[in-house]
């Protein structure tokens, strides 16, 4: 009793604490937790007319009909796992080694140049990468499709070029930036170990494996883990513009994300789409736990809670 | 750094400098070489990019596709004003409540932080998705169509928050807010005339990566927005083609004369010329912004 009389005071007392949060209370309410609840259509068969809450229960049923259309759920989850990986794994290799070349470059001021130009990218939104993509690789006036190979591959129509091409497209887009963190980290160590490295001898490539990628590691675990819980997310800006929603590449482009949207844009198969959404979200909360886990095990201080 | 600085260049670079500089180069080359494509095709002739394909030696340099644009421009000034009103609306709606909130819950002797903590948390490990948003934004709110649908639902990230209430607890000296408590401040005005003053470096930080999200955030406007008067750029962009049209779809100029008009849309280089009207701003505010940004992401980076 008195702890919560405790408790009680002390809000009243620094109620102007909780007015300030109060407006980010609010709209994290009503934008955040309050769609949560859209998460039972994954049991409901939904009734346009009796609108979310009242439409019928039907129990599992959806999700019956998610496993057992085993072609388009397996394929969309097999993509997103596949994308999540290649972007992954390649992604930070990238990053480490653009940090630890642009760390090692002594012509600074070029090398801020150079960085300056290599961020860009990522500022470009993908909706206008779309037309960029084209063209380059458009039939006919695409200036690698239709001007240097005369048309010999019909990129939009060929799925299995796909997968390397949307990779070319995420790492122009991203690595420019994902290195700024490593060079943070790379900036932050301790100049006394190259010295001394230097007067025992080793030489860059020796100070690089030693020292540089060393410290580095903390860094790539931690986010790596935290990439772990978004492994079911993915950019739909990439997956549903830059391969402009096209039916033919489905087969290597559509993911989880980018099928959910082009179903709200059609028709939604609301049974389908509902449950699709749920798994994604249970996932994405399991593999979000595992990460924090993870990470509390290795480093603790980079745990999220 | 000064430290660094003086280690590096008491040798003269060797000639591996000079092959890692090639190299870099050639990677800044590939960076750029899009957004010069973009620029020069939109400059190119139409006729030149319908018949011979896109080239970054263009024979035949032409303003068409640019005139194009700006000419039939009123839905692309509607759209530019859409865009800089959900961006700069956006961003500081969401950096005064997310401070807010990130003061709140940097205050040790608030035993409520402990609460607002987990509320923060829970929506980054779990989300309704889309299709759950999409339903009860519509359905529920009715917001079908609502400009606050492009504003509110990305306007508070927790990510966002954990960076302001990182750079509170780290880089704002606790004294400083006890020193106006005891002259007689109140709880809000501490706030108001001290932290806030002094978090200036992390709100441009986090200020300038959601504007850059506002300003490339095309999904919630694709699921949402349907009146050609809260169309953003970016949505715009998207349905370009219909977009030509739209440019045409001018009341006051008579059929016959409008059906001409369109046959004399340069169609290619408009569409990129489109594209650098949309993305310029941004490219060409960042490196302003530069300093800052990074220094936004170092600050997150480390958790308090």
């Amino acid at each position: 009793m008195n702890r919560f009389s405790d408790f009680w005071k002390n809000t009243w007392k620094h109620r102007a604490f909780v007015v300030m949060a109060l407006p980010a209370f609010l709209i994290l309410l009503l934008f955040a937790y309050f769609p949560m609840g859209g998460l039972v259509l994954a049991f409901k068969k939904f009734d346009p007319l009796m609108g979310i809450f009242k439409s019928p229960w039907v129990g599992i049923e959806n999700f019956k009909f998610l496993f057992a259309s085993a072609g388009t759920f397996k394929r969309m989850t097999l993509n997103t796992l596949m994308y999540y990986g290649i972007f992954t794994a390649l992604g930070t290799v990238l990053n480490v080694v653009l940090a630890i070349a642009i760390d090692q470059f002594v012509f600074k001021r070029v090398g801020k140049v150079m960085q300056t130009i290599m961020i860009i990218p990522v500022f470009v939104s993908y909706a206008a990468v779309q037309f960029i993509l084209t063209a380059y690789i458009g039939s006919s006036t695409g200036m690698i499709a239709g001007r240097l190979m005369h048309d010999a591959i019909p990129f939009y129509r060929s799925p299995q070029y796909w997968p390397l091409i949307l990779t070319i497209v995420k790492m122009w887009n991203s690595v420019g930036y994902g290195s700024v963190l490593y060079m943070s980290v790379l900036a932050g160590i301790d100049m006394s170990l190259y010295e001394a490295a230097d007067i025992d001898g080793a030489n860059k490539w020796q100070q690089i494996r030693y020292i540089t990628i060393p410290s580095l590691v903390p860094m790539i675990t931690v986010m790596l883990l935290l990439s772990v819980g978004n492994v079911m997310r993915a950019d739909t800006g990439i997956f549903y513009q830059v391969t402009r929603n096209t039916g033919i590449l489905y087969d290597t482009t559509q993911v989880i994300d980018s099928y959910i949207l082009n179903a709200l844009k059609t028709s939604p198969n609301f049974g389908f789409t509902a449950a699709a959404t749920f798994f994604q979200s249970v996932v994405g909360l399991i593999m979000m736990l595992f990460a924090n886990f993870m990470v509390k095990k290795i480093s603790p201080e980079n745990a999220l809670f | 750094m000064a430290k660094q600085k003086k280690l590096k260049s008491a040798r003269r670079p060797g000639p591996g400098q000079y092959v890692l500089g090639f190299l870099l180069f050639l990677y800044t080359a590939f960076c750029a070489a899009p957004i010069i494509l973009t620029i020069i095709a939109a400059f190119t002739s139409d006729k030149e990019l319908k018949s011979t394909g896109y080239t970054y030696f263009p024979h035949e340099w032409s303003m068409e596709g640019m005139n194009a644009v700006l000419k039939y421009g009123q839905q692309l000034r509607m759209s530019y004003m859409v865009t800089i009103g959900v961006t700069v609306g956006g961003t500081f709606i969401g950096l005064f409540v997310m401070s807010m909130y990130a003061y709140a819950i940097s205050r040790r002797d608030f035993r409520l932080r402990q609460f607002l903590v987990i509320y923060l948390l829970i929506p980054m490990l779990f989300q309704g998705g889309q299709l759950s948003a999409y339903m009860i934004f519509t359905r529920s709110y009715n917001m079908k169509d609502n400009i606050m649908l492009l504003i509110l639902p990305i306007c508070v990230t927790t990510m966002n928050v954990i960076i302001l209430r990182t750079y509170i607890a780290n880089s704002i000296p606790e004294e400083l807010m006890e020193a106006a408590k005891i002259d007689g401040a109140g709880e809000y005005r501490t706030f108001f005339q001290i932290t806030l003053p002094l978090m200036k470096p992390t709100l441009a930080a986090v200020g300038f990566m959601m504007a850059t999200g506002y300003w490339n955030d095309w999904q919630n406007a694709f699921l949402y927005i349907d009146s050609p008067n809260k169309k953003p750029l970016q949505l715009l962009l998207i349905n370009i083609q219909k977009s030509i049209d739209t440019l045409l779809n001018n009341k006051n100029i008579p059929a016959a004369a409008l059906q001409e008009m369109a046959n004399g849309v340069p169609q290619q280089s408009a569409t990129m010329a489109t594209v650098l009207v949309v993305v310029g701003p941004v490219v060409i505010a960042y490196p302003f912004f530069q300093k800052y940004f990074i220094k936004g992401m170092t600050v997150g980076s480390v958790k308090g």
